[in-house]
Order: structure tokens, then sequence, then C-alpha cells
């Protein structure tokens, strides 16, 4: 579990309903090696990728171009797994994977010793966007809209 | 749920041009008639009633009373449809990014006899 410090909402999210893209970006606090590591290393991506704080029940990474991931949140009997294969790894600034049948691209920048991280998700069309954006939450899952909400507001404040 | 995908299209489409998001904002501000809205636009009131149209389709739209000057209004619970489509996505990259600066303030504190080892980066698996 990580400590539980204030932060600001300062996620942007921009959809691109044309090109059925999503394009999040976010300022850390972190150079870009140490973000690229975050994002590429299990043992500190079991830490931070579930939503509410809690380390994944498994995390397995082949990174190469071509090598599965797999990250599993596992709450009981519910279960979230997130799972695709890598495309391209440029440390320190580039890391692109195919997951839920869109590309994800996760794209880092350091300025002034911050990381500008922007991840953007392109998927096939807008059906398939409008999937990529509900399965994101809940595929897979009894998992209520509501539970979510409850769920993220315990692990995060 | 068919129809649900097709509505959804309709809207995503709807505001996938910029000339009708301008018309939206436009009328956020006060409904207006076709030739108030085709003011600022070097375009033909034709045209805009096209736009207008789609946007009518995409139920962002409707006519308001006055049925002379048979104005045009905002529909704001077909925005905050959009809106409520992305939030619960929203939330959860918010979540996981906060957890992602948090993790990597805890490292920077605890920073420095880390490089010592360096893990195997092929395939490797952690389970709990």
């Amino acid at each position: 579990m990580l400590p539980k410090s204030r932060t600001v909402a300062d996620t942007n999210i921009v959809v691109d309903t044309d090109a059925h893209t999503i394009v999040l970006t976010r300022v850390l606090r972190a150079s870009c090696a140490q973000v690229f590591e975050a994002w590429t290393q299990p043992e500190q991506v079991r830490c931070w990728w579930d939503p509410s704080g809690r380390p994944l029940a498994e995390c397995v990474i082949d990174l190469r171009p071509g090598g599965a991931f797999r990250f599993v949140s596992g709450h009981g009997t519910d279960t979230y797994e997130f799972a695709g294969i890598y495309r391209e790894i440029a440390p320190p600034g580039r890391l692109t994977f195919i997951a839920m049948g869109a590309t994800g691209r996760v794209m880092l920048e350091e300025i002034r010793g911050k990381t500008h991280l922007t991840v953007r998700i392109e998927c096939g069309s807008a059906s398939h966007l409008d999937d990529y954006l509900k399965m994101g939450v809940d595929a897979g899952t009894a998992r209520t809209l509501d539970n979510l909400v409850a769920y993220v507001a315990a692990g995060d404040r | 749920m068919k129809s649900e995908v097709e509505r959804l299209d309709r809207v995503f489409a709807a505001l996938a041009d910029p000339t009708r998001r301008a018309i939206l904002v436009r009328l956020a501000a006060s409904e207006a008639t076709v030739s108030e809205l085709a003011a600022p636009f070097r375009l033909s009131q034709p045209t805009i009633s096209k736009h207008l149209k789609v946007l009518q389709a995409a139920g962002f739209i409707e006519r308001g009373r006055d049925a002379q000057r048979r104005p045009r209004k905002l529909v704001a619970a077909a925005l905050k449809d959009v809106a409520d489509w992305v939030e619960p996505f929203r939330r959860q990259w918010e979540a996981r990014l906060d957890n992602l600066d948090r993790h990597l303030e805890t490292l920077n504190k605890k920073e420095e006899p880390r490089a010592a080892k360096e893990p195997n980066r092929r395939r490797y698996q952690h389970r709990s």
C-alpha cells in the first residue's frame, strides 16, 4: 500500500473522437529514467498500477519487442487483468505496447528535472474507443461503476 | 446495445468537426437563430443548417420555443453524457498516476544504494 498523501488532480485527458484516440498527460517529480523503470520493472509496476493503490496480485513482464506483459489486480474472486505485447522499448523516452486491441504509447520528456508523461491510446474505431473506455474500467469484473468510485475513493483519500 | 453504439457514433461524429464545436460553444452562451449562428463563420446559411442538423440528430441541440425566429438551443444533458462516458476512465487513470507519482516520491526518498543490484531485464516474474 502506498502512503496516502494528498495530490492535486492534475491528469489531463483529451479524447479525440475523430482519431479514436485518448491522450493522458501528467507531470511527474522524477527523472525520465526513473519513470521508464517504474513502467517496465515488475517490482515497481506492481506497486502503482492498480488504481486502489493495492499491489498487483500478479505482474509479469517480458521486456523485449514481442514480449508479453500481464498485470493482474486481484481482490478475492474479483480480478481484473490488463495484458498485452510490447512493441517498442526505447528507454528512457519511449515505450509502445498493444493491449485490448489498442496501441498504447508511453512518451517521456524531461523538462527542468521533471518528467512530462504522455500516454496515448489509439483505438481502431469510434465503437472500439467506446469499448476501450468501458473495458478499461470494468471488463472481466463484476465491479459496477458505483463500486469503482467507492473503491478508488477508499484507496486514494 | 447496438443503438447505443450508433448513438455514440453520432455523438462523436458530431463533435469531430471544429465548426460544430464552435456552434456548441456559441449556444452554451445563449440560444441563437440560424443567421446569428452563421454570422461569425464565413459559411452560408445552408451549410450552417447542415451542421445544425448533425448536431440535432446527435441530441446536442433542439429548437427553441419561438416559432418565428426558430432559435436553436443547447441540450446540456447531451454534453454531460459525453463527460460521463469518459469520467470513470479518467478517474481510474487519475488514481493510477497519483500512485505512480507517490511511488516515485518514495523511491527518491530512499534513493542511492539502488544501483548496486541491477536486475536481470529478461523475463522475470513476481507473484504474491
